[in-house]
C-alpha cells in the first residue's frame, strides 16, 4: 500500500481526473492479454504531459515505488501486469500524432496513439507504417515500440525496431532523455534507439516516437491455399523463399484455428482444410502479378490441394479478419492456454512442425499452430482445461519440450512477445550467461533502484 | 430463498469466460474513446463481474458506477473475436446492484411508480406538458425544456413538448383495414413515446398499415416496455411487472409490431432476463418471438415494393441519412430494410453517412448520469451527420432522436432528425 502521502503528490502531478484509487479501478488494470498473469496496482495514473511522467519518476524513484508502465495492455507476455503492485503509468491519454512527414517520410506520435488510428492517418498520407501486430485494434505505438511488435508483414517489411528512428524516454530518475532523431542515417555512437525498443518498459518510459515511413505499395494479391498435410505447407514456404520471393505475409493457420475461428464467426472457411496458408504479394501493379503467378505455381507444386487467388479486396480482407482473431479464439478456447511465441529458421520449419506433432501425442496436449510461417514464427499453443496440478505441471514440461525442439533447430525463445513474466523462467537457456549479465547491468546504470517493471524479463538471481 | 448476491450474475457465468483480454472492444467502445479509462470498456467491465462472482469484489456504489456506464451499444460485442455478449453481462451484474443497493432516486421511484401504471404515466406527462406550455417559451419550433421535477432529471435537455392528446384518444382499439379484406392482424405497440409526445407519428404508423390492408389492434393493457427500469437500471422486479403487463394485452395476433427500436429490443429482451418461472418463460418466450421491428414488417414481412412508399411532399428535393439506432442494428441485426425504405422514396436523395452504425450516447439512463459524456459521444455523431452533408438524419427510435435533436440544437446546426415513419406519405 502506498501512503496517502504519495497519492496525494501524484494527485498533485497528474490531476484529480487522472488518477485512479479505488479498488474497483485498480482491479482493471491488474491483467494484460495473457490468461495467467493478474496482479492490481496500488495506484493508476495516466498523465498527459512528459513534466508530469518526469514528476512522477522522480517520486517514485526517491520512494522506490514499483512503476508499470502499461499502454493498453494488449501484450501477451505479462508485461503491462504491476506484478509488484506500486504504480501503474498508463500513456492511453498521450494520444497525439505530433507530425507525419510526407517530405521526409516520418511520423512523431504520442506512446498512447493507438496502431489503427495511426495506419487510417498514414494512410490517408498515401503512406504505408508495416509493423502490424495482430492486436492493432487496441495496441498503443509506445507498447509496440517497448516490445519490439511484429506481425505478419515482418517477412518482408521488419519488424518495430527498423522504423523508430528517435525517442524521447523519461529516465527512473526523471531525467527527460532524448536519442536517435529524425535522419534514417545516424551514426553517433552507441545506438541507444534500439536498446529502448524491446526493453519492455523496464529501462524508462516512452514519451514520444520518431517512425520511419514507407510509400504504400501500389497493389496487393492475397494466395489462399490448402493442404492436407502441415509439413507440406511448411516445406512449401521454404521452397518459395528459397526462390527468391519474399511475400509480404505467409501465414499459416491449422484446422483447430479454422474451425475454431468458424465457430466463433462464420464466415465461410474451408472447416475441413488440415492447414490453411494465406499469403500477400505486394508491390508495383505488373510486378505482383508476376509474383503472384510464382507462387501459386510453387503452391500447385508443393502439394497443395488447392491454391487460388483472392476474389477480390473483400474475400481477401474476409480471410485476414479471420487470421487477426486467431489468437482470441485460442486463448478462448480452454481454461489454460498457453501460446509459444519459439520461431526457427525458416528452412527449418516442416523438421518444427513434425517434432511438435510428436510432442502432442507424447503429451496428450493439443498443440495447435497459427503464425507467421513466413519468419519461422508459428506459435504453437498448447492448452488444457484441466485444473489438475499434475496436468498443468505436465503442461509446463512439455513448453519447455517445446522450446528446447526450437532451440535444437536453430530457433529462438521470442520471436515477437516478448519475455516479461510468461517466458522468464526459460531465459537463462536461452542466452549467453554472460549476455544475461550485461543486460543485468545496463538496468543497473539506468535504473539503479530498480523501479521500472520490476520482476520482468529475468529471474531474481 | 437463493441468497446470493449475484444471482442474476450467476446466469451468465459462462459467458464471462468467453472473453480473452484481446482489448479489441476498446476500438470501438464510444465510452473508452472518450475517457481511455479500462473500467469503462468491455474487457474491464468483464474482469469486475468476474470479480464479483469470485470474491475478490463486493458489489458498491463504486463498482455499480462502472456497470452503469455502458450504453450497452454492443460494438464491443462485434468486434470481439469470441463474440463476447459482455453488455448482457453488465445488465445481469446491474440487477444484481439494484437488488442489493436500491435504484438511486428519483429514478427508482419514477420507474416503479410511474412505468408500471399507464394512466399515471399519462396524467403525470400531462401535468408536466401543462407547466410546460405555460411556463416556458417555445424555443426551435417544437423543442423546450421540460418544467420543474422532469427538468432535474433530464438535467435541463432539450425535450419536445407532451402532446395534447394521447395516441389512445387519437385511434381506436381496433383498426380494420381500409380496403375489403384483412391480409393480417397484428398488435400494436407504439411505446412511450410514440404514445405521449409524438402520437401523431403513432396515428401514421396504424393508418399506413391500415391503408395496406392490415387490421391494428392497439390493446388499451399495455404498457411500458421496461427498458430504463430493468435493462438500464437493473430494476427486475418493475421489469416483470411492464413484462407482465405487456404479454397479457395482446391476444389473437399474427405479431406485434412497433416502430420504437428500443421497445423493439426490450420486448425480445423479457425471455433472457426477466423469465424467473417456468410460467412467466412460456409467456415472455411466445410473446417476445411475436415483437418486430416497423421496418423489419414493412419490407420483410409484408413485402411492400418501391412503390409503396411515398416520400412526404415536405421531404421533395432534400437530402437524407440514416443513423442505425444500436438496438435495431446490433441487437436485432436490422441493417437493410430501413436503408431499403428510404432509398425507395422518389425525388430524395439516399447518403449514407460515414460511421451510421456508431452508438449516438443516449441509452436512456445513461445519458442522465453522465451527461457530459453522452454529449461527447453525441458529438462525434454529429460530425458524421455533417460530413453526410445531408439536410435530414432518419432514424427509428425515439431515444437517439431525442439525442440528436438535443445535440444538434446545443450545437446550432440546421439538420433536422425525423423518424421513420415521418418521412413516408401517406
Amino acid at each position: 500500500m502506498l501512503k496517502p502521502d504519495v497519492i496525494k503528490q501524484l494527485k498533485k502531478i497528474v490531476g484529480e481526473d487522472s488518477i485512479l484509487t479505488a479498488k474497483e479501478d485498480l482491479a482493471t488494470y491488474a491483467y494484460d492479454g495473457t490468461t495467467t498473469w493478474s496482479h492490481p496496482p496500488d495506484v493508476v495514473v495516466l498523465p498527459t504531459t512528459t513534466a508530469q511522467i518526469s514528476a512522477i519518476l522522480k517520486l517514485a524513484n526517491e520512494k522506490k515505488i514499483p512503476v508499470t508502465p502499461r499502454g493498453s495492455g494488449t501484450n501477451i507476455s505479462g508485461g503491462s501486469v504491476p506484478i509488484k503492485g506500486g504504480i501503474v503509468l498508463c500513456t492511453t491519454k498521450m494520444n497525439r500524432i505530433l507530425e507525419i512527414n510526407a517530405a521526409n517520410l516520418t511520423a512523431t506520435v504520442e506512446p498512447g496513439v493507438v496502431l489503427q488510428d495511426f495506419n487510417t492517418l498514414v494512410a490517408k498520407a498515401n503512406l504505408f507504417y508495416p509493423p502490424d501486430p495482430q492486436s492493432f485494434l487496441g495496441c498503443t505505438l509506445g507498447g509496440t515500440v517497448a516490445e519490439n511488435s511484429g506481425g505478419p508483414l515482418c517477412i518482408k517489411y521488419g519488424v518495430t525496431k527498423q522504423y523508430v528512428l528517435g525517442l524521447e524516454i523519461v529516465l527512473s530518475d526523471g531525467y527527460v532523455l532524448n536519442i536517435g532523431g529524425t535522419t534514417v542515417k545516424n551514426r553517433t555512437g552507441y545506438d541507444l534507439v534500439p536498446l529502448f525498443t524491446g526493453s519492455e518498459g523496464t529501462l524508462g518510459i516512452i514519451t514520444k516516437i520518431v517512425l520511419r515511413l514507407v510509400p504504400k505499395p501500389a497493389a496487393k494479391r492475397t494466395l489462399i491455399a490448402i493442404f492436407d498435410d502441415m509439413t507440406l505447407a511448411g516445406s512449401v514456404v521454404s521452397k518459395i523463399l528459397a526462390n527468391r520471393i519474399v511475400p509480404a505475409k505467409i501465414e499459416f493457420v491449422d484446422n483447430f484455428v479454422i474451425r475454431r475461428i468458424e465457430e466463433k464467426m462464420q464466415m465461410g472457411l474451408p472447416v475441413d482444410a488440415n492447414t490453411m496458408l494465406l499469403i500477400d504479394v505486394d508491390g508495383s501493379p505488373a510486378a505482383v502479378d508476376s509474383e503472384a503467378e510464382q507462387v501459386l505455381a510453387l503452391l500447385h507444386e508443393g502439394g497443395a490441394k488447392m491454391a487460388r487467388q483472392a476474389k477480390d479486396d473483400d474475400e481477401a480482407a474476409l480471410y485476414w479478419k479471420a487470421r487477426s482473431a486467431g489468437f482470441a479464439a485460442i486463448y478462448s478456447a480452454a481454461r489454460t492456454v498457453v501460446a509459444e511465441d519459439v520461431t526457427v529458421p525458416r528452412d527449418r520449419l516442416s523438421d518444427f512442425i513434425k517434432k511438435l506433432d510428436e510432442l502432442s501425442k507424447k503429451s496428450g496436449f493439443a498443440i495447435v499452430l497459427i503464425g507467421h510461417a513466413g519468419d519461422g514464427n508459428i506459435h504453437p499453443s498448447v492448452f488444457t482445461n484441466s485444473r489438475d496440478k499434475k496436468d498443468l505441471e505436465r503442461l509446463d514440461e512439455t513448453l519447455t519440450e517445446i522450446f528446447e525442439a526450437a532451440l535444437e533447430l536453430g530457433g529462438t525463445l521470442s520471436g515477437e512477445h516478448g519475455i516479461g513474466l510468461e517466458k522468464k523462467r526459460l531465459l537463462a537457456k536461452a542466452l549467453d550467461p554472460r549476455a544475461i549479465d550485461i543486460m543485468r547491468q545496463i538496468k543497473g546504470i539506468l535504473d539503479p533502484n530498480g523501479i521500472m517493471n520490476p520482476d520482468k524479463i529475468w529471474e531474481r538471481p | 430463498m437463493n441468497a446470493s448476491p449475484h444471482k442474476e450474475l450467476e446466469r451468465f457465468e459462462k459467458d464471462t469466460e468467453q472473453c480473452m483480454k484481446c482489448g479489441f472492444c476498446t476500438y470501438v467502445c464510444p465510452v473508452y474513446q472518450e475517457e481511455k479509462i479500462e473500467s469503462g470498456v468491455a474487457r474491464g467491465k468483464n474482469e469486475l463481474a468476474k470479480a464479483l462472482l469470485n470474491g475478490d469484489l463486493e458489489m458498491n456504489r463504486n463498482l455499480a458506477d462502472r456497470l452503469y456506464k455502458c450504453t450497452a451499444c454492443m460494438a464491443c460485442t462485434e468486434s470481439c473475436p469470441s463474440k463476447a455478449p459482455i453488455p448482457r453481462i453488465v445488465v445481469a451484474a446491474r440487477a444484481d446492484a439494484a437488488r442489493t443497493m436500491g435504484v438511486r432516486f428519483p429514478y427508482g421511484f419514477a420507474y416503479r411508480n410511474l412505468l408500471t401504471n399507464r394512466k399515471l404515466l399519462g396524467n403525470f406527462l400531462r401535468f408536466g406538458g401543462y407547466f410546460q406550455s405555460a411556463l416556458m417559451p417555445a424555443k426551435n419550433g417544437t423543442i423546450r425544456h421540460l418544467p420543474g421535477f422532469m427538468a432535474a432529471m433530464t438535467k435541463g435537455r432539450h425535450l419536445p413538448t407532451i402532446a395534447p392528446k394521447f395516441l389512445r384518444e387519437l385511434v381506436d382499439e381496433v383498426n380494420k383495414p381500409r380496403g375489403s379484406k384483412s391480409v393480417m392482424r397484428i398488435g400494436y405497440f407504439p411505446g412511450c413515446m410514440h404514445e405521449f409526445v409524438l402520437p401523431q407519428l403513432g396515428k401514421k404508423t396504424v393508418d399506413f398499415l391500415t391503408h395496406h390492408g392490415v387490421e391494428v389492434v392497439m390493446p388499451r393493457e399495455q404498457g411500458c416496455c421496461g427498458a430504463a427500469a430493468f435493462l438500464g437500471a437493473g430494476d427486475f422486479e418493475t421489469g416483470r411487472k411492464c413484462a407482465d403487463l405487456n404479454a397479457a394485452a395482446f391476444k389473437d395476433v399474427d405479431c406485434i409490431v412497433t416502430g420504437c427500436a428500443t421497445c423493439a429490443c426490450t420486448l425480445r429482451e423479457y425471455p433472457h432476463f426477466l423469465a424467473d418461472t417456468p410460467e412467466r418463460r412460456e409467456a415472455y418466450a411466445k410473446f417476445s418471438g411475436n415483437i418486430i421491428h416497423i421496418s423489419q414488417f414493412l419490407t420483410d414481412t409484408l413485402s411492400l415494393q418501391a412503390s409503396a412508399f411515398q416520400t412526404a411532399p415536405e421531404l421533395k428535393g432534400k437530402k437524407l441519412t440514416w443513423h442505425d439506432p444500436c438496438h435495431l442494428n446490433r441487437h436485432l441485426g436490422i441493417k437493410e430494410q430501413p436503408r431499403r425504405i428510404l432509398k425507395s422514396l422518389a425525388d430524395v436523395n439516399y447518403i449514407e453517412m460515414p460511421d451510421a452504425s456508431r452508438c449516438c450516447g443516449m441509452a436512456g439512463q445513461f445519458s442522465l448520469l453522465y451527461n457530459e459524456l453522452s454529449q461527447k459521444i453525441a458529438r462525434k455523431k454529429i460530425a458524421s451527420i455533417e460530413a453526410s452533408n445531408a439536410d435530414i438524419v432518419v432514424t427509428a427510435c425515439p431515444g437517439c432522436q431525442y439525442q440528436l435533436l438535443d445535440n444538434l440544437a446545443r450545437l446550432k446546426k440546421p439538420q433536422q432528425v425525423m423518424s421513420l415513419m415521418e418521412v413516408l406519405g401517406v
